[in-house]
């Protein structure tokens, strides 16, 4: 029983949730304590010690149930012929001798929770299928001759899934990595059991005169259909035990260090995720507030306490200190088609870091400038970046309007507390560029941050400005990946310690 | 005194008299605190304002008849003001009767090795228990028959205070450096941790902590609540209240009414005698539960829409 729930964890580890082997531990103490009889105390038990967000609690309930639903479904269905193996099924409320049809499907169609719902329709309907096209009632039935269809038809289930687990063996099921390959573990295990010599047996049965061999092929069918189920349900728990992890892995490092703007839209969720998990990693390292002594102002009570021991002779002075205040951030981010994508990433990162952030104030621009703070306060962030994007996206890039548009709107509110972040390609359509206000910024604040998206060498290239910004920036930075944009916002939230 | 043991054998039996202390909840819940009893661990309590995360550990207090310690968090906590401190006033009047003292024990003492010698034989009890004042973490530990501590609203606090919480929560004991270790007395106190998600809980307190996240209760279940908090109120105007509530649940909004506030408009509507909801009465009485003028706003359009489809049945 132990196993068991070693895999289990092993199975939710594999979707995500994290479990430190202390957990591990509360968790057998738990079963100890709780046991494995009452399905839905040890689920309520077990979702209080292993998952500790809500995230994980929601991957926490569909693991569980597809865990364990695994374990209790799929007995065989009960045959046509009550002769012959009425003793050997483990049905013991399904098997309606006169009714095998409706007894076999009724029965297993009852034990199928959940995710089973859709190829079990179908198995039933197929099952259907064949007893409308001929009722041949019950009687005599003739014996299977393939391996496969004899083990089906002496068939106690567990003599099966030591065949079903051997077979996988066999094909190294273990090693399944994507869940694409879920089609072909399947196909190779019916393979390594012998499928194509059963169905061969099935397809000449069918076509016999005799009607015990025709029988026989509907129950050999049945019996197939059941069969291929049990597989896949195999496959599925091996590939949640296995697999599912080490594929999320290979395709996060790929996207990780994928540049932003070549990524397609269905990818964005992952993305999400990913950017979240890099600035809980920032927030964690960097949420320590320094403290900072406001020298001068004698902190009394504790320097009492402290100099108790020298019998109030105060030699040791206490300070009062207070915390510092956070920086503020600004953001300018050029929306235009070709950066948008970056400047997505680049907010999603920022508003992300509201705990050690919590002043970020976003301002987005193609031609003109706008602030963009609002749509962040109120939307969730993928809606606030469509909006803003909607909202300035448009017109033809014109960055020494928007230096000039962010000059009036808030050249006054940037002090020595303010870094300002620039993202955009410095692409200026042979415009004025404006350094006179880029330097008046630099001036004021703390920091400039030049991001700009695309690889060094096609700086200064065509239109771009980026020679007669740089000057006037604090670090100039190429952020064209997540594991650049994550380093670029570990080294703003370094230097604002 | 309450027979815990018997109170906490089974879940359904704790259940019951969480509900007989008119507490209403769902097994989950009640799964928690039968862990917590058995596994010996603290729970973190998470969910959204207001669906009675306090009131748990409240009303287990009084289920099991157990004293409540309560340490309400803020920014800038510290082991002063939740752990312990030293009595100061009291330690100075000590050093006062000490010096005088001090000329009779060293009294015919002859050189300074000797004198140092009778001081220690002086018993010191300048850093000793009597001069500890014990803050509800302490308090909490030396509790003789247990009790219910309750650390409220723990991510308001500061990340060092958690991680001064972690000696308790794992060993129940806390380290005086003056002193040394303090464990708890014969029966460690029932822990309960709330949180209201403001940042996120370092996962070294996570892991020594069982996590039960409570959800905004479905509409079968937030009856039964209101039932049992306003008994008074009709059955057909409860029916439609909370209906109504948890329609307004799934707009768009930036406080969104919890348990609290149902019960607060059920009291609002029993004390005003109506006896079915009606747009007029839902408009006038809207800021019970709805607590930001933007909210009252954007809802004021929907109400007769809202109030209708709460009143078919």
């Amino acid at each position: 029983m132990d196993q068991l729930l070693t895999n289990f964890i092993r199975a939710l580890r594999n979707a995500d949730v994290r479990i430190s082997p202390a957990e591990t531990l509360d968790a057998f103490s738990t079963v100890q304590l709780v046991g494995y009889r009452n399905r839905q105390l040890l689920k309520d038990s077990l979702a209080l010690v292993l998952p500790k967000t809500s995230d994980e609690k929601a991957a926490f309930d569909t693991c569980f149930d597809q865990f364990f639903s695994f374990r209790e479904r799929s007995r065989l269905p009960s045959s046509g012929a009550p002769g012959t193996d009425a003793s050997t099924t483990a049905d013991d409320d399904g098997a309606q001798p006169g009714n095998a049809d409706a007894g076999g499907s009724g029965d297993s169609q009852g034990r199928r929770t959940g995710r089973g719902q859709g190829p079990g329709a179908a198995a039933q309907v197929t099952r259907e299928d064949a007893g409308g096209a001929e009722s041949l009632g019950i009687g005599e039935i003739s014996a299977a001759r393939s391996a496969l269809g004899q083990l089906l038809t002496r068939a106690s289930t567990i003599e099966i899934n030591l065949a079903i687990s051997a077979a996988g063996q066999q094909v190294n099921v273990h090693r399944i990595e994507l869940f694409t390959q879920k089609g072909l573990y399947t196909r190779r295990i019916l393979d390594a059991m012998g499928h194509t010599e059963l169905q061969q047996e099935i397809f000449t049965l069918t076509a016999s005169d005799a009607i015990p061999d025709r029988r026989l092929a509907q129950d050999l069918g049945r019996r197939r259909d059941w069969l291929h189920e049990r597989i896949r349900d195999y496959v599925e728990h091996q590939f949640l035990l296995h697999a599912d992890v080490t594929g999320r892995r290979l395709r996060e490092s790929l996207l990780r260090n994928l540049r932003l703007s070549t990524l397609e839209q269905r990818h964005h969720r992952l993305l999400h995720d990913i950017v979240h998990r890099m600035a809980r990693k920032l927030v964690t390292a960097y949420s320590r507030r320094r403290k900072v002594f406001r020298r001068g102002q004698l902190h009394v009570p504790r320097t009492l306490r402290r100099n108790l021991k020298y019998d109030d002779a105060i030699f040791d002075l206490h300070w009062k200190s207070v915390k510092t205040d956070q920086p503020k951030v600004f953001a300018i981010c050029d929306v235009s088609g070709s950066v948008a994508n970056y400047a997505r990433f680049m907010l999603m990162f920022l508003y992300s870091l509201e705990e050690v952030l919590p002043k970020v104030r976003s301002f987005a621009f193609s031609s003109d400038l706008g602030e963009v703070s609002d749509l962040f306060a109120r939307n969730d962030i993928d809606d606030a970046i469509a909006l803003a994007l909607r909202q300035y996206g448009n017109g033809s890039t014109d960055y020494g309007q928007a230096l000039a548009d962010f000059r009036k709107l808030c050249l006054d509110e940037i002090d020595k507390r303010s870094t300002v972040i620039i993202l955009g390609d410095a692409r200026n359509n042979y415009g004025d560029a404006r350094t006179d206000v880029l330097k008046e910024i630099y001036d004021r604040a703390r920091r400039v941050i030049w991001l700009n998206p695309e690889s060094r060498p096609a700086w200064n290239t065509g239109d771009s400005e980026m020679r007669h910004y740089a000057p006037y920036c604090h670090q100039v930075d190429e952020c064209g990946t997540l594991t650049q944009l994550e380093r670029v916002v570990s080294r703003l939230l370094q230097s604002q310690r | 005194m309450a027979d815990i043991p018997s109170i906490a054998s089974s879940v359904p039996s704790l259940k019951q008299h969480l509900e007989a202390h008119r507490y209403i909840c769902s097994d989950q819940i009640a799964t928690a605190v039968y862990l917590a009893y058995h596994l010996r661990k603290p729970v973190l309590i998470e969910g959204p304002p207001g669906v009675g995360k306090t009131e748990l550990a409240k009303t287990t207090a009084e289920m099991f008849e157990l004293p409540l310690i309560r340490l309400q968090c803020y920014e800038g906590l510290d082991e002063a003001k939740a752990l312990y401190e030293w009595k100061y006033g009291k330690q100075l009047l000590y050093t006062q009767v000490l010096k005088q003292a001090l000329d009779e024990v060293l009294q015919g003492a002859k050189g300074f090795a000797e004198s140092v010698k009778r001081l220690h034989e002086f018993g010191d009890i300048f850093f000793s228990e009597e001069f500890l004042e014990a803050r509800p973490l302490l308090k909490a530990l030396r509790e003789e028959h247990g009790c219910v501590l309750l650390i409220d609203e723990v991510d308001k606090s500061d990340h060092e205070f958690e991680s001064l919480l972690l000696e308790l929560l794992s060993d129940y004991q806390v380290s005086i450096p003056e002193i040394g270790t303090v464990k708890a007395r014969h029966t460690p106190p029932l822990v309960f941790l709330t949180s209201n998600n403001t940042r996120e809980i370092s996962d070294a307190l996570k892991r020594r902590c069982l996590h039960l996240y409570i959800p905004f209760p479905d509409i079968a279940l937030e009856q039964r609540i209101v039932k049992a908090r306003v008994p008074e109120i009709a059955p057909q105007l409860r029916e439609q209240l909370v209906r109504f509530i948890h329609d307004l649940r799934e707009l768009d909004l930036k406080k969104v009414p919890s348990i609290s506030e149902t019960i607060d408009w059920a009291r609002t509507l029993l004390l005003l005698h109506a006896d079915r909801l009606d747009p007029e009465l839902v408009r006038n009485t809207m800021n019970v539960i709805l607590k930001f003028q933007e909210d009252i706003e954007s809802v004021q359009p929907e109400v007769r829409g809202l109030t209708d489809k709460a009143t078919r049945s």
